[in-house]
């Protein structure tokens, strides 16, 4: 009875962000996604301050201290050049996090009106999900490739690649939510009132999707972030001697014996970040689940 | 029956056919009826019968698997010639509809205000202040305490009856000609039901709306309709003044319908035990799903009056022994009681 009470929703307050509000609230609740959220929060807070929080800059070569093991003076030690790890790692953080965010965000920039359109009309679905199909099977590396022959290798490149092959997830995501939003009688009850197309698409599908649109999101950053450093390692991304997670794994491994922990932090920082998306993305997941909102 | 000036709406042949994977369906049957301006016409019969098909065929709102036919003449034009553009512009502003499900009919994610403001966006160019000026006099206008306050609210935190009221606010918006009310109480309270009805009642005679309040609910009709076409089959049976058709009904049908409305004085008078006697009868059966339409009275199957020529030969829609039209070859006698000038309800 009591437990029946506690799920009632909140009496009347401020609207808005009510629901919003109770999505963190129970986010907090579960420990994991929580910790998820936490560690998340600083990694972004530590990689916009980098230039703050960095002892030394990137770039400061020191032939005096080369291959120093962690220490106090430099806590996660220093490469062959003698380079602050750590506050490689805090830039290279910060590249890493701007390219998965990006591509995400250009992701969504392709694949939800491409998603939306394909669950509205079922003329165009067959069109844009073989397209999908198609860019699903073209190897990714491929595309990467291929777009850094044409563009260069940079950061923007790796960025572009990386959104583009993220768009087909968005896609399929958009469209099974249309598909099933447009079912719903508030949906019907908008077209009675003389709703038009774009006016159902924009302000009752697109609003009510947002929800799985935000999770598929956090799913996609640590995918990206992993992407990144793979086209970085192959030397399709970022270049030295800018640092990326990606870059600085790639750069120590021929010093791996020497040196293990030049690859094994910003290893580490690439799997506790992955993790950390991953558990909060999880825990919003069920905390946005209407089904669990009852 | 002919088209005089105060008719609003004019279905005339309308036909609708579903297409499934098991062939096709006939939902509605050549169905004429009309509503004059002003008027309050309750479309009854039980699920099935081809009542929520109906409204939705009259701006057009039937899924691409149907196939109409049959001509809607409302306001002088054939809204069956009507382009989708034109629809969507009389959608909402001369014909507006109330659906059954007011808990699931407004979206979760936007404010009430916000839902009414966009009817009123869309149809009347309204922008701003206005907007909200308009939207809190609506609240006020169906009922709602507090509008002001209210608007600002999402659908979850409103009771179904006050979400009802809201879809009708929202119905009303732009006052339109024909309000269609597609059960509008079926998911709600009994007592919730009861002030929604006061609502459409006070509404439509304030700003001259004419209603089609579709229901399977006979008591709802006998609250609210001037007049009542019984729909069975996807086929008009009755037709008739409210009043005559729940004192002199015609068809086995109707007769079946208003025996199956529980009612406390019929009780009474015939014992302790409703069981017995006078008790709550229903009409054993479903109504039948056609492919097509039947040389016969579809209602035969369930009939206590079929003979040969029920199953063979199809009945017009005709005037029967009370002067309303009846579609039944062996229609009921006139009540002995009800031409004495008694019991009406």
């Amino acid at each position: 009875m009591t437990a029946a009470l506690e799920t009632l929703p909140p009496p009347t307050t401020v609207a808005a962000p009510a629901s919003w509000r109770r999505a963190l609230r129970r986010v907090l609740r579960n420990p994991l996604s929580a910790g998820g959220l936490v560690v998340v929060v600083v990694t972004l807070a530590a990689a916009a301050l980098a230039d703050l929080l960095a002892p030394y800059p990137y770039d400061l070569t020191n032939f005096d201290a080369t291959l120093q093991p962690p220490s106090l003076a430099h806590w996660f030690g220093t490469d062959e050049l003698g380079r602050d790890q750590l506050s490689r790692v805090l830039h290279g953080l910060r590249v890493s996090v701007a390219v998965g965010v990006l591509s995400v965000g250009l992701s969504l920039l392709i694949g939800v009106p491409l998603g939306l359109l394909a669950g509205f009309y079922r003329l165009l679905d067959p069109v844009i999900s073989r397209l999908t199909d198609t860019l699903l099977a073209f190897p990714f590396l491929v595309l990467a490739v291929g777009l850094a022959a044409i563009l260069g290798p940079s950061l923007t490149t790796a960025t572009i690649a990386l959104g583009i092959g993220g768009v087909p997830l968005i896609i399929r995501v958009a469209r099974s939510e249309t598909l099933r939003l447009r079912e719903l009688d508030f949906v019907a009850a908008a077209v009675a009132d003389g709703a038009g197309d774009l006016q159902l698409m924009r302000r009752h599908i697109l609003p009510n999707a947002v929800n799985a649109l935000l999770v598929q999101a956090t799913v996609s950053v640590p995918a990206a972030i992993i992407g990144e450093a793979v086209l970085s390692f192959l030397g399709l991304g970022v270049r030295p001697p800018i640092p990326s997670l990606g870059v600085m794994i790639a750069s120590a491994q021929p010093l791996f014996r020497d040196g293990p922990w030049l690859a094994v932090i910003p290893g580490l920082a690439i799997v506790l970040l992955t993790l950390a998306l991953n558990l909060f993305g999880d825990g919003l997941r069920d905390a946005l689940d209407p089904r669990e909102s009852r | 029956m002919t088209a005089n000036t105060g008719t609003l709406l004019a279905v005339r042949d309308l036909t609708v056919r579903f297409r499934t994977e098991d062939g096709t369906v006939l939902a509605v049957d050549q169905v004429c009826f009309e509503v004059a301006e002003r008027e309050l016409v309750a479309l009854v019969g039980e699920s099935g019968c081809g009542k929520s098909v109906t409204a939705m065929a009259l701006t057009g709102l039937l899924p691409a698997s149907a196939t109409v036919s049959g001509e809607i003449g409302f306001a002088g034009q054939d809204l069956r010639r009507r382009s989708e553009r034109r629809l969507r512009a009389i959608r909402g502003r001369d014909i507006a509809y109330v659906f059954q499900e007011p808990m699931t009919s407004l979206n979760p994610v936007l404010t009430v205000g916000h839902q009414i403001g966009e009817v009123l966006r869309r149809h009347q160019r309204m922008r701003g202040a206005a907007v909200r000026r308009r939207a809190t006099e609506l609240m006020e206008l169906v009922g709602i305490p507090l509008p002001a306050r209210r608007l600002r609210e999402y659908p979850h935190q409103l009771s179904g009856g006050m979400r009802q009221r809201v879809m009708i606010a929202m119905a009303l918006a732009c006052t339109p000609k024909l309000l269609v009310a597609d059960e509008p109480t079926t998911a709600l309270d009994v007592t919730v039901q009861a002030g929604i009805l006061d609502v459409l009642r006070t509404l439509s005679a304030e700003t001259g709306t004419a209603v089609l309040l579709i229901t399977h609910d006979l008591g709802v009709v006998a609250d609210l309709a001037d007049r009542v076409v019984v729909m069975y089959a996807g086929r008009v049976i009755e037709e008739a003044d409210v009043v005559d058709l729940f004192a002199r009904p015609g068809h086995p049908y109707t007769r079946g319908l208003l025996d199956a409305v529980p009612n406390p004085a019929r009780h009474a008078s015939g014992g302790p035990d409703p069981a017995a006697g006078q008790g709550l009868r229903e009409i054993p059966g479903r109504v039948p799903v056609l492919a097509d339409s039947p040389d016969a009275c579809t209602f035969a199957e369930r009939c206590t009056r079929t003979d040969d020529t029920c199953r063979t030969r199809r009945p017009e829609l005709s005037a029967g022994p009370a002067g309303h039209p009846v579609r039944c070859w062996h229609p009921l006698a006139v009540p002995a009681s009800s031409l004495a000038g008694g019991g009406a309800r």
